[in-house]
C-alpha cells in the first residue's frame, strides 16, 4: 500500500502528491494507477456527506456538546440560581470550586461513602453473577424460566424496587425484620443504622443489577470451546482449577467489560438513597450524584457543575485502573 | 517530529496566552459591583378603576383546579378582564417558575411557596408589592413576614398553616392531664406521663433531624427568643445561647426515650398515634384528617397551641403560599387589583369554603366556622404568635445544615455547643444572599 501510494506521488509529480495521500485507498480497490474516484465527484460526494452529517451535527452540538462545554465553563465560575438571568454577569473563580469541595467535610464523606458503594458493590454483584451465569450455562432445564427471573429486576423501575426494599427492610414490621424475630434472631434497623444502611443498599444494588452482568457473561462463557474443558478433564483437572485456569482466564475481557459498566454505574448510585434513606442516617448514604443534585437544588450551579466533573474524573481514572488490572496480556 | 530546545518554552508561552485571554473575557464579563443600600421600595400604587385584559395566573395543587372558577366573580366585576389559571403540579412548581423568570417569559401573577420568596425576589423575577394596596395589619404577622425580602414586601399572604400540638385527649385524662402543657416543663412532664401513666410507647414524637426537621425545631428556638437572621436578613445569628438551650431541650427528649431517634416510615405516625405508641406530636391542619382516617375518633385526641418557653405563648411555624406579581408582567395593575380582591376578607372566607385553605387575613376568622369550630379555633389562636423562615434566597440551603446537625445534635454524633456553632459556621460560608 505504500508503495503504491509513493508511486503515484513519483508519477503524477506536484498535483498527484495530493490525489496520493488522499487516494490510497482509492487505488488499491480500483487496483490501477490513478486515484479512482474523479475529483469532481469526490467533492459532491464530501458536501453530500456534509448535508447529511449536518442535522445531527447541529443538534449534537446544540444539545449535547455546548451543554457540556457551559457546564464545564460554569464549574469555574460562581454562577448562582439568581444569576440566570445574566449568565455571563458572574466572577470567574479559577479552580476554587473544586479546593472548596475538596476541602468540605460533607463532599470528603460523600465521596468516602461512593467509594465503599463501589468496592462493596461491584466485586459483590460480579462474583454472583459469575456464579449464577456459570451455574445457569449447565442447567438444562427451565434455562428460560431462571434467566427471566434473574433478569426481571433489571427492567423494573429502580424507583419501584427502592420502594418495595424499603417496606422489606422497616424497622418495624418488615418482612425481613419479621421472619428474623421469628427465627429469635435480632431485629437490626436496617435503614437507620450508620453501619447498615450502606450496605443494605449494596445488598438491593447487587440483588437487582446481577441480571445484566449475568447475561453478558452467559454470552462469555458460550465463547469457550468445549475442547479445553475437556482436554483438561482428561488430564484429571478438578472443576475448580478449570474454572480458575479456564473459565477466568478466557473470560477475562468480558470480565473487564461487566467491571467497568458496573464501576460507572456504582459510582452513580443516587435513586436508592434519594427513596430509600434520604442521604440519613447521618450522611451514611449520601453519594457524590446526591450532594450534586442537592447542590443543584440549592442554586449553587457552579460547585454542583465542579462536582460532577469531580465524579466524571473518578469514572475516568477508576475505568483506566480496571484496563490497566484486567486488560494486561498473559 | 522536529523538537528543537525554544519548543517547550514556545508551548508554555502560548498556553499562556490562551488562559490569559480566557480569563481576560471572563473577567471581562464578570460581576459587577455590589450594589448596596435598601432595596427597591414598595411600588407605585395602583390606579382605581376596574381590571382590563387577560390576567394569567398559575397556581398550584387543589388551588389551582379551584381558583378559575373562582375567580367568576372577580371578572363580573370587571367586565374586561379575562383571568386564565394554569394548574400547575407543586413538584414541577418551583423549576418552572424560575425557569420562567430566567426566560422573561412569566405570567402575571402566581401562587409562590413562602420560603422561595427570597430567591425569586432576589433574581430579579418579582414586582414589589404597589403602596396603599392592602393594609399589612390586616394580615398576621408571621404570614405578612413571608413577603418580605429585606425590607421590601413582594406580595400578599393568601393562604397559611401553622404547627400545633396533636395529642391523645384519652390517654393525657388517664395520665392526669386535662388540659395541654403551656411551658417547656410541662411539655415535658406530659410526655413522660403520657408514657409512664398512659402506656404510650413514646410521650411526644418530635424529628430527630433529616429533612423538614427545622420545622420543628426553630418554633422552639424562636419560643425560647432565637432569631434565624438580624434584622435586615444580611447575616444569620444562629449561634446563640438561645439556640444551644433549645437543642439541649430538644436533644433530652431523645436522650429519655421521649421520641424515637429514628425518621418514621410514612403513615407509621398515625397508625401508632391511634394505637396509643405515640401519645403526641407536632403538626400542621393537614393531621386531623389524617389520624382520622387512621381510626382516631374526634373525642379521643385534641390539639392545642404550641407551649411556650415560660408564661407566653409558644411561637410555631407559618407557612403556606403568597400571591406575587411577575416584574416582567405586561398587565401589572390588573394583576395587582386581582391580588388584592383575592386578599379582601370575604373573598378570603369563600376561599376557605371553597377548598379548605385557612385565610391569611385576620377578619376573615370571625365569621362562619372558622369563627365557631373549637380545634379550628386553636389554628387562629396559634396564627397570632408565629414567625416565617427568614425570606432570603440561601434559607432552604441552610435549613439542610440545621437538619443536618440537629441530625447530629440529637443522636450524639456531636455536642450540642459545637452543632450549634457548626450551623453558624456553615451558614457564614453560604451567606444569606441579601446584601
Amino acid at each position: 500500500m505504500s508503495a503504491t501510494r509513493s508511486d503515484n506521488a513519483v508519477d503524477t509529480g506536484k498535483s498527484g502528491a495530493r490525489q496520493g495521500s488522499s487516494g490510497s485507498t482509492g487505488s488499491r480497490s480500483s487496483g490501477s494507477g490513478s486515484a479512482g474516484i474523479p475529483a469532481p465527484l469526490r467533492r459532491q460526494q464530501t458536501i453530500a456527506a456534509w448535508v447529511l452529517a449536518l442535522p445531527f451535527m447541529a443538534l449534537f452540538l446544540v444539545f449535547t456538546l455546548g451543554p457540556v462545554l457551559a457546564s464545564l465553563a460554569m464549574s469555574f465560575t460562581d454562577i448562582r440560581r439568581s444569576d440566570v438571568r445574566t449568565p455571563f454577569a458572574v466572577g470567574f473563580v479559577g479552580v476554587d470550586n473544586y479546593l472548596s469541595l475538596l476541602g468540605d467535610s460533607l463532599f470528603q464523606k460523600v465521596m468516602l461513602n461512593t467509594g465503599l458503594y463501589v468496592v462493596l458493590g461491584v466485586p459483590l454483584t460480579m462474583v454472583v453473577a459469575l456464579a449464577a451465569a456459570v451455574g445457569l450455562n449447565r442447567v438444562a432445564r427451565f434455562k428460560g424460566l431462571f434467566r427471566v427471573g434473574y433478569y426481571l429486576p433489571v427492567v423494573t423501575s429502580i424507583v419501584a424496587v427502592s420502594v418495595v426494599w424499603k417496606f422489606l427492610l422497616r424497622t418495624n414490621g418488615g418482612l425481613v425484620n419479621t421472619a428474623l424475630g421469628g427465627l429469635g434472631l435480632p431485629e437490626p434497623a436496617w435503614l437507620d443504622s450508620t453501619s447498615l444502611a450502606l450496605p443494605s443498599l449494596v445488598i438491593m444494588a447487587a440483588w437487582r443489577n446481577l441480571g445484566t452482568l449475568m447475561v453478558i457473561f452467559l454470552a462469555g462463557l458460550q465463547t469457550i470451546p468445549t475442547e479445553v474443558n475437556e482436554a483438561a478433564e482428561v488430564d484429571g483437572a478438578s472443576p475448580w482449577q478449570r474454572f480458575r485456569s479456564i473459565t477466568v482466564p478466557m473470560m477475562k475481557p468480558t470480565l473487564l467489560f461487566g467491571a467497568v459498566i458496573t464501576s460507572i454505574g456504582y459510582l452513580q448510585f443516587f435513586e436508592e438513597a434519594f427513596v430509600m434513606t434520604d442521604g440519613g442516617p447521618l450522611d451514611a448514604t449520601r453519594s457524590v450524584t446526591f450532594f450534586t443534585y442537592d447542590q443543584f437544588g440549592f442554586g449553587n450551579y457552579g460547585t454542583a457543575a465542579a462536582a460532577s466533573y469531580l465524579l466524571f474524573l473518578a469514572v475516568v481514572v477508576l475505568t483506566l485502573v480496571q484496563f490497566k488490572i484486567f486488560g494486561e496480556k498473559d | 517530529m522536529m523538537r528543537t530546545p525554544t519548543s517547550p518554552r514556545r508551548v508554555s508561552r502560548g498556553a499562556v496566552a490562551a488562559l490569559a485571554v480566557a480569563s481576560l473575557t471572563l473577567t471581562g464579563c464578570g460581576r459587577e459591583a455590589a450594589s448596596t443600600g435598601d432595596g427597591p421600595g414598595q411600588g407605585e400604587a395602583v390606579s382605581d378603576g376596574a381590571a382590563t385584559g387577560t390576567i394569567d395566573v398559575w397556581a398550584m395543587g387543589t388551588e389551582g383546579e379551584l381558583l378559575q372558577d373562582f375567580v367568576a366573580d372577580f371578572e363580573k366585576d370587571n367586565p374586561d378582564a379575562d383571568v386564565k389559571v394554569t394548574a400547575v403540579p407543586w413538584d414541577a412548581a418551583h423549576s418552572k417558575i424560575s425557569n420562567a423568570i430566567a426566560a422573561g417569559e412569566t405570567p402575571d401573577v402566581s401562587l409562590i411557596g413562602t420560603t422561595w420568596m427570597g430567591e425569586f425576589a432576589e433574581a430579579g423575577g418579582l414586582d414589589p408589592t404597589p403602596k396603599d394596596l392592602v393594609s399589612e395589619a390586616d394580615f398576621f404577622d408571621g404570614a405578612w413576614g413571608s413577603t418580605v425580602v429585606g425590607d421590601t414586601s413582594y406580595g400578599i399572604p393568601w393562604y397559611v398553616e401553622t404547627r400545633v400540638l396533636y395529642y391523645r385527649a384519652d390517654l393525657a385524662k388517664k395520665a392526669g392531664w386535662d388540659k395541654a402543657p403551656e411551658t417547656w416543663d410541662e411539655l415535658k412532664q406530659f410526655a413522660t406521663d403520657l408514657e409512664k401513666k398512659a402506656g404510650a410507647k413514646y410521650g411526644l414524637n418530635l424529628q430527630p433531624g433529616q429533612t423538614g426537621s427545622w420545622q420543628t425545631v426553630l418554633p422552639f428556638a424562636w419560643s425560647a427568643g432565637a432569631e434565624v437572621t438580624n434584622g435586615d436578613g444580611t447575616e444569620y445569628t444562629l449561634d446563640s445561647p438561645e439556640m444551644t438551650e433549645t437543642l439541649d431541650y430538644y436533644k433530652s427528649f431523645f436522650d429519655e426515650g421521649l421520641s424515637p431517634t429514628r425518621v418514621l416510615d410514612p403513615g407509621e405516625l398515625e397508625t401508632g398515634f391511634a394505637d396509643g405508641s405515640y401519645g403526641a406530636f407536632i403538626s400542621g391542619p393537614w393531621h386531623t384528617g389524617l389520624v382520622e382516617d387512621a381510626g382516631v375518633k374526634p373525642d379521643q385526641y385534641a390539639v392545642a397551641p404550641l407551649p411556650g418557653k415560660d408564661e407566653a405563648p409558644g411561637t410555631s411555624f407559618v407557612g403556606g403560599g403568597d400571591l406575587a406579581v411577575f416584574a416582567d408582567s405586561d398587565n401589572k395593575e390588573s394583576a395587582w387589583k386581582l391580588v388584592q380582591w383575592l386578599g379582601e376578607p370575604d373573598v378570603q372566607s369563600q376561599w376557605y369554603d371553597t377548598v379548605g385553605d385557612l385565610p391569611a387575613v385576620r377578619s376573615a376568622w370571625d365569621t362562619g366556622k372558622l369563627a365557631s369550630d373549637e380545634q379550628l379555633g386553636v389554628f387562629g389562636t396559634q396564627l397570632e404568635t408565629t414567625e416565617a423562615p427568614p425570606a432570603v434566597p440561601s434559607w432552604e440551603e441552610v435549613a439542610a445544615v440545621v437538619d443536618s446537625d440537629v441530625e447530629k445534635a440529637v443522636k450524639g454524633a456531636m455536642p450540642v455547643d459545637e452543632a450549634v456553632k457548626d450551623m453558624q459556621s456553615q451558614a457564614n460560608s453560604i451567606g444569606t444572599g441579601l446584601q
